[in-house]
């Protein structure tokens, strides 16, 4: 996180005096608000010329089992239908949402909510401190209806309670100070969904979720289509938007279109007005075409993770070595045809505000120190087929990925890094699963794999506290497939969340940043863009930058008139 | 070797000769696209220009050439060798898929044919059960339980192809244990045993010849079209359909990727089909 996101609110927060801080605290957000690039008022102007009504027909890449979760394709779809507390804008900096304003205690620990006044979800349950209290609870609960599983691993070990103290005003407890708390209720997977809602179970909710955001759930043709229609009565959007009131547009059919060629032959032929994830070898065409807009996510980049709590990759050196051993910069450029980046930091994502450029480029290709590092951690022998031996134990790297995490064109990349490995002596076996599998868990047990290969979006580094919390309590941490368990790693972490000083926790993530790119448990490939390509008179779409880029299609309108 | 399979292959090979004699242009043709893809399969580097595997990035989606007859892929495979290559896969998954599938379909068909009675009604109607699902919802249920490998392939085909087969066979056993020839031999006093094995069992399989040369065409398409499904072999196997799965991403830039590996399967698959067939009208017109 940016120090300049936490310190103006807490320069108009604090204990003592406490309403007239809260007051100008208030003020001040407005203030904040008035000076955003895309003013709501200049916005509003415009609204007025703007044409209303048609429908968006959008090509989607993958469809989730559920409208709502921690994968970030659920985000996706949430985005439509919810509102959170609060919004990221693009510089990074916390603004309102249905939060009008708030207050964060000198210790970090209380945070105090105004809620929106008015505002009702779309099964006309009214949105108050109260509704939010029952969210925020039930995420952080051992109730699988209510458990959010991204709310929860960020939030587990410092959240305390959240309570309504009058119908709009919502106070969050924590144990300890957790300085990336705003981001993470900024995700779109902590979009508040009516409690009244909540109440019918999982199943009927993951069918058809409700929320209080610019769209409602229509109906959900599996494997073809959710279809959303606006909501007449929104009245709440976020200070990032580009207007207020109800959407333009009369609804939104979201298509599933898994083959990235037809896809993009949808956009071409006229059946959809913006498709997802524009295919590598369409990236030139798309921008000479058509509108494209781009995010490069934070929090970790796409990585190899390697598991290190078993030989080969428990040796450092056999991970740096795997690492030297491959050009992943030509395999990446090679495979996604310039349209990504490399990224040699596998610690955390280019885009993320904690970011250090200088790991960007960490272990080049470079086979001779290779074959140095393997000789020096007693992989000295080769077998017929050129392969380390050691013990009688060949070098064998098994990779699990499935295309639930990576585009059909970083499989060449992977094909690139089996066979540059090989002349270092890796063995390398791809083991593609299909993504149900992957989900259920198919080649991701302890002997399945030595390289996994994943990603975890993020605003930045509070990443680090999914990727590397250490086992506690018998409770594995299932979001560290490297398995590694570093205990000053992590207290650096936990510092870091802690700290009060911006510039001084931007330090200590940095810190932990260089320790995790020092150690390899994680090689950078590349980055998790998102990418949306658009007709031309299909106006005002944006990714909403300030969280993982989620498409928003509450500005957008048809403007045939162009 | 015993008298009577001495007998057989002789007359075999002098069926073929006889057939040879006459061959049809077209005939002639799919012969010569099956050796070629025969001999691609038994010995892939008297034909290939290149490595397969080898990755040469700065060759990367070149179109066809002399230096590359089938162009190269993302990664600067050169194409032409990985159809070649692929081919043994290929033919390695349609013949054993086939002979899987025979192996099977003569075990359930055979036995409810010359049982009859209620184990022919069992075996009857467990066909049918199996004939009602599709060979390819099979053959995925199979490849997603036991996992993509050549091997699994090689029987989610092999099963999924079955029950047609064993339905043939069945009918043909029916048939030919009714035969005057073989109520001759009952009345002779031979034994059973002699008499499938001499009498039935050869006349059964005379038109299945023609119909296991159709189903290895068959049995690759399958295996191709599991392959493109990404149940396939795991990359960088060049099996077919792998190839075409790879290739569709970059159809509308890069043809060759498609196209020519669609083409090896179509061209091998087809001149099976059509030398099956003719194969099926010389021997039924013969009889």
């Amino acid at each position: 996180m940016r120090s300049s996101n936490a310190r103006p609110t807490r320069r108009f927060t604090g204990k003592s005096n406490y309403p007239a801080r809260t007051a100008k605290a208030t003020l001040l957000v407005l203030v904040g608000l008035s000076q955003l690039p895309s003013s709501i008022h200049a916005q509003e102007g415009v609204a007025g010329s703007v044409k209303r009504g048609g429908v968006i027909r959008y090509g989607h890449f993958q469809e989730p089992a559920c409208l709502f979760g921690g994968w970030v394709q659920q985000w996706y779809l949430q985005r439509q239908y919810s509102d959170n507390l609060v919004a990221r804008s693009e510089d990074g900096k916390i603004v309102p949402w249905l939060a009008e304003s708030w207050t964060i205690s000198d210790d970090k620990k209380i945070y105090t909510f105004e809620i929106k006044p008015n505002v009702k979800f779309t099964d006309g349950t009214s949105l108050d401190a109260q509704a939010i209290a029952d969210n925020i609870n039930g995420w952080l609960s051992n109730d699988p209806d209510l458990r959010n599983p991204t709310a929860a691993p960020y939030l587990s070990d410092s959240f305390e309670s959240a309570s309504a103290i009058a119908p709009l005003r919502l106070q969050v407890t924590l144990k300890v100070p957790f300085q990336p708390l705003l981001n993470v209720f900024a995700q779109s997977s902590q979009g508040i969904l009516s409690p009244s809602a909540l109440k019918r179970g999982l199943a009927v909710n993951c069918e058809n979720p409700v929320g209080s955001g610019p769209f409602i759930v229509d109906k959900w043709r599996h494997g073809r289509e959710v279809t959303f229609r606006r909501n007449p009565d929104y009245n709440s959007a976020p200070a990032t938007a580009k207007h207020q009131g109800p959407a333009y547009v009369d609804g939104i059919t979201w298509k599933f279109l898994p083959d990235q060629t037809v896809r993009y032959g949808s956009l071409i032929t006229g059946e959809t007005d913006a498709i997802y994830d524009i295919p590598a070898v369409a990236w030139k065409d798309a921008n000479s075409r058509f509108p494209v807009l781009r995010h490069l996510t934070g929090g970790t980049p796409l990585r190899l993770a390697l598991y290190t709590a078993r030989p080969p990759f428990d040796d450092v050196l056999v991970r740096k070595a795997f690492a030297y051993s491959t050009d992943r910069r030509a395999a990446v450029d090679t495979s996604f045809l310039g349209s990504l980046p490399f990224e040699g930091n596998g610690a955390l994502s280019q885009s993320s505000p904690e970011y250090l450029p200088e790991l960007g480029h960490s272990y080049g290709y470079d086979v001779r120190k290779a074959n140095q590092l393997l000789d020096q951690a007693g992989w000295t022998e080769r077998n017929r087929n050129g392969v380390r031996v050691k013990n009688g134990n060949p070098l064998i790297v098994r990779i699990s990925y499935s295309n639930a995490f990576l585009k059909p064109d970083g499989e060449q990349a992977l094909q690139v890094i089996q066979q540059q490995a090989r002349e270092a002596g890796f063995d390398v076996r791809l083991q593609p699963t299909n993504p149900a599998d992957f989900f259920a868990g198919k080649n991701l047990g302890p002997d399945d794999y030595e390289v996994v290969l994943l990603y975890w979006v993020a605003p930045g580094a509070e990443i680090f506290r999914i990727s590397w919390k250490p086992d506690q309590n018998g409770e594995t941490n299932r979001f560290n497939p490297s398995r590694y368990q570093d205990l000053t790693l992590w207290d650096v972490i936990q510092k870091a969340e802690q700290e009060l000083n911006g510039v001084q926790r931007t330090a200590l993530y940095q810190q932990a940043e260089r320790k995790i790119v020092d150690e390899a448990p994680v090689i950078g490939l590349t980055v998790l863009d998102v990418t949306l390509a658009t007709k031309p008179n299909l106006k005002d779409v944006w990714l909403d930058r300030g969280s993982v880029g989620e498409p928003v299609f509450y500005d957008a309108h048809f403007d045939d008139g162009k | 070797m015993s008298m009577f399979a001495e007998v057989a292959i002789s007359r075999l090979l002098r069926e073929v000769l006889a057939i040879l004699r006459h061959v049809p242009f077209r005939i002639a043709v799919c012969l010569i696209i099956v050796g070629v893809f025969v001999l691609a399969a038994m010995a892939p580097k008297v034909l290939q220009t290149h490595d397969p595997l080898a990755i040469d990035l700065t060759s990367a989606l070149q179109s066809p050439s002399i230096a590359h007859w089938f162009g190269t892929d993302q990664l600067g495979r050169d194409l032409y060798s990985r159809v070649v290559e692929g081919a043994g896969q290929s033919l390695a998954i349609g013949l054993g898929a086939t002979a899987l599938s025979m192996s099977v379909a003569i075990t359930i068909g055979g036995a409810a044919a010359l049982s009859g009675g209620l184990l022919d009604s069992i075996l009857s109607r467990i066909i049918d059960v199996l004939f009602a699902i599709p060979t390819l919802l099979l053959a995925l249920v199979f490849v997603t339980v036991f996992g993509p490998s050549v091997l699994t392939e090689v029987v989610a085909v092999g099963i999924g192809t079955a029950p047609g087969y064993a339905r043939m066979i069945r009918g043909q056993m029916l048939s030919i244990k009714g035969a005057g020839y073989v109520e001759a031999a009952n009345v002779l006093g031979h034994p059973f045993p002699r008499i499938v094995w001499r009498h039935i069992l050869p006349n059964a399989m005379n038109p299945l010849t023609a119909m296991m040369t159709i189903g290895v065409g068959q049995a690759i398409i399958w295996a191709s079209g599991l392959a493109f499904l990404g149940l396939g072999v795991a990359p960088p196997a060049p099996e077919w359909g792998a190839l075409l799965n790879a290739g569709r991403n970059y159809i509308i830039y890069a043809w060759w990727l498609e196209i020519i590996p669609g083409l090896a399967v179509t061209a091998f698959a087809l001149s099976l089909t059509i030398i099956g067939r003719h194969l099926q009208d010389r021997l039924e017109g013969k009889r």
